[in-house]
């Protein structure tokens, strides 16, 4: 009985596959292994939207999401379904760098293209599409060290220890401060990427150096340390990083912050996407993905918010809830231009 | 998987005596199903590759389910299991690379690895057993220092394992999956390890600590044991864990604590202790897996898809929990 039904719907999805072939019609898999936050679950969104708009294009673009709190193992499950589905690509945001190789060769074996966003990987069997995690935070403390004129003491706030983009992000501002010869890192702590633990760390930094002149923080916990901060009545004098959800540009519009942020946009998944589908149209990029540690990187622009642009920024997010991050993602005539 | 399959025929006695004889039969009934339903709904998820996917996968749960089941035995709880597993998987991965990769680097780092394992359940073991400090929090504490450890040992994830081991465990052999040997090998050491005193003994000492140590049985030595044994189990967890990632991340095992608890309850096991099996929680670490790819085979929207997935864990906990007290009372 079962071994029937199996093999009457094996026919029939075997059929289906024969029939879709002939339009243009792709299948994408998207795999999120983290859920804990807002920006995760709007990458999602905003990848399915990117999706839906290649309809006017002519191209059916089917896609299918996991997206669940999982260990590795459980993501390399992901994958392994995505496989079996026979996708055309799968699209992740990895829960490790190099945990993958082994399953990405499996599916590339699969005649699958696999591309990671927002953590690189270092499978050769892959490409990353995203923004530069290093040049991210070399960006806002380059910010940091200009606004106090390249002279002060300051404390970084750091997400998860061990976690690859953690560690390139420390990389990043070690390397900024380290040429202002008048900027001295006093302390570095790790909140966890975590409001509380964020808001806990400026608390006891600041009873520990009362006369620090900028923080240097991680998004996902800005909001936390700005919030001690102007508890401690210190906002005036001191400049520290931001975050891009809406909740926190509000606050710094409203309260005239000295801040700037780094954008790492959740719209890194739809520019991906978009990417993909050019690739499965047979179409080859101008210059090949071989940037970063791993040599298969395409690096995204990172866009900044400073005082300068906060109104615009400020406008672009009006109406939307509080959880909402700014974004940007490259649309499908910006990734065309990336292709020959 | 060879594991769970001979128990199955019928004897002449009633449900019951079945299930005092198999307490994993309402697991295996929930995997069958779930067999059943993730082919329905894709059938590609029964073919040969895409099992022997899931068993390569799944196989560090297994093995990750019975380290926790020996302690559940004795009505103990381990919640270092994962950091222990990636403790082992960074130092195996620091061994090979810096021995060069070669196939006897491979085995002495494996070696070691066990050792790493045996040494974590001996601490846990401890300073639950000897110094009496609760289970649930003693081995908190004790995963936050085995996760400190591994972040000493590999800062970051990364440094991939030498060719020979990964392609080992992905590889094929006499045209069956490697994956599945181990799974033989498994079985036959759980059934080995079932006839040893000391399993009997956890389940002495889980089914009531006063009375088995009025009895005369060494009850802080014993729940040692356990501990020991969980622990090298752990250490067999990130093997494979290390064959099917091929790299070294200080992280990787933190979050599979918790689901080898819940394959140990799955599996037919009482948490207070003095009842269950190993072949149960390694059943149930399958379903946990199958839940998981069945929720995204059925085509579940993805913000609904840990919500669903917790619903089914929840449901299976719940069949396999009346099916037991049927049989049972």
């Amino acid at each position: 009985m079962k071994r029937l039904a199996t093999v009457a719907l094996a026919a029939a999805a075997l059929a289906g596959t024969a029939l879709s072939a002939l339009a243009e019609d792709f299948k994408i898999g998207l795999s999120n292994g983290w859920v804990g936050s807002e920006w995760r679950t709007q990458m999602i969104e905003e990848a399915e939207q990117a999706a839906a708009a290649w309809k006017e294009k002519g191209v059916n673009v089917e896609v299918v999401a996991q997206s669940a709190n999982v260990d590795v193992p459980g993501q390399i499950a992901h994958v392994r379904n995505f496989i079996s589905q026979g996708v055309d690509a799968i699209i992740i945001n990895p829960n490790s760098p190099t945990a993958f190789d082994p399953v990405f060769a499996q599916a590339k074996e699969a005649g699958i293209l696999v591309i990671a966003t927002d953590a690189e990987v270092s499978s050769p069997d892959a490409i990353y599409v995203g923004i530069d995690q290093k040049g991210w935070a070399m960006e806002s403390a380059k910010w940091l060290a200009e606004t106090l004129e390249g002279e002060g003491k300051v404390v970084a706030i750091n997400g998860v220890a061990g976690h690859p983009a953690n560690e390139m992000r420390v990389a990043g501002y070690r390397e900024v401060f380290g040429e202002h010869e008048g900027i001295e890192i006093v302390n570095e702590v790790n909140a966890n990427w975590d409001q509380a633990q964020g808001q806990q760390a400026m608390q006891n930094l600041l009873a520990t150096y009362p006369d620090i002149d900028g923080v240097w923080v991680q998004d996902g916990m800005a909001a936390g340390a700005w919030r001690s901060i102007m508890d401690a009545d210190k906002a005036g004098d001191i400049a520290a990083t931001g975050e891009i959800r809406k909740d926190f540009i509000d606050i710094w519009t409203e309260n005239d912050l000295n801040s700037g942020a780094s954008v790492n946009p959740p719209g890194v998944m739809a520019s991906a996407l978009n990417v993909a589908v050019l690739m499965l149209q047979g179409r080859e990029l101008k210059e090949p993905a071989t940037a970063g540690q791993y040599n298969n990187a395409m690096y995204l622009p990172i866009p900044f918010i400073s005082s300068e642009n906060l109104k615009e920024v400020a406008a672009s997010v009006e109406g939307k809830p509080g959880y909402y991050s700014y974004t940007s993602s490259l649309s499908i005539e910006d990734a065309e231009a990336l292709f020959k | 998987m060879t594991s769970v399959s001979s128990p199955t025929r019928q004897d002449n006695g009633s449900f019951r005596a079945l299930l005092g004889r198999f307490p994993f039969l309402p697991a295996l009934l929930i995997l069958v199903v779930l067999l059943v339903l993730n082919g329905i709904f894709e059938p590609n998820s029964l073919s040969f590759r895409s099992l022997t996917g899931l068993v390569r996968t799944y196989l560090a749960l297994m093995l990750l389910a019975v380290a926790q089941t020996y302690v559940v035995y004795a009505a103990d709880i381990d919640l270092s299991v994962g950091a222990i597993a990636s403790l082992v998987n960074v130092t195996i991965i620091v061994l090979m690379q810096h021995m060069g990769g070669g196939g006897l680097s491979v085995l002495a780092a494996l070696g070691v690895g066990v050792l790493v394992g045996l040494a974590c359940g001996l601490v846990n073991g401890f300073v639950v057993a000897a110094l009496r400090l609760q289970a649930i929090v003693a081995t908190f504490a004790t995963s936050i220092f085995f996760t400190g450890l591994a972040l000493v040992i590999l800062p970051v994830a990364g440094m991939p394992a030498p060719t020979v081991f990964w392609r080992t465990y992905g590889g094929t052999f006499f045209g069956i999956p490697f994956v599945f040997y181990v799974a033989a090998a498994l079985a036959i050491l759980l059934y080995l390890l079932a006839r040893t005193r000391l399993a009997t003994q956890l389940l002495a000492v889980g089914d009531g600590q006063q009375a088995a140590f009025q009895s005369g049985l060494p009850v802080t030595a014993i729940r040692i044991g356990g501990y020991a044994l969980c622990g090298v189990f752990a250490a067999l967890a990130a093997f494979c864990i290390t064959g099917d990632t091929a790299s070294g991340d200080p992280l990787v095992g933190a979050k599979m604590t918790l689901f080898s608890v819940a394959a140990v309850v799955l599996g037919g096991s009482a948490l207070s202790g003095g009842f269950g099996t190993v072949a149960g929680s390694v059943i149930a670490a399958l379903i946990i897996g199958l839940i998981n790819s069945l929720v995204f085979f059925a085509g579940t929207p993805s913000h609904w898809q840990n919500f669903v997935q917790g619903l089914a864990i929840l449901a299976a906990l719940m069949v396999g929990v009346l099916v037991s007290r049927r049989g049972r009372t």
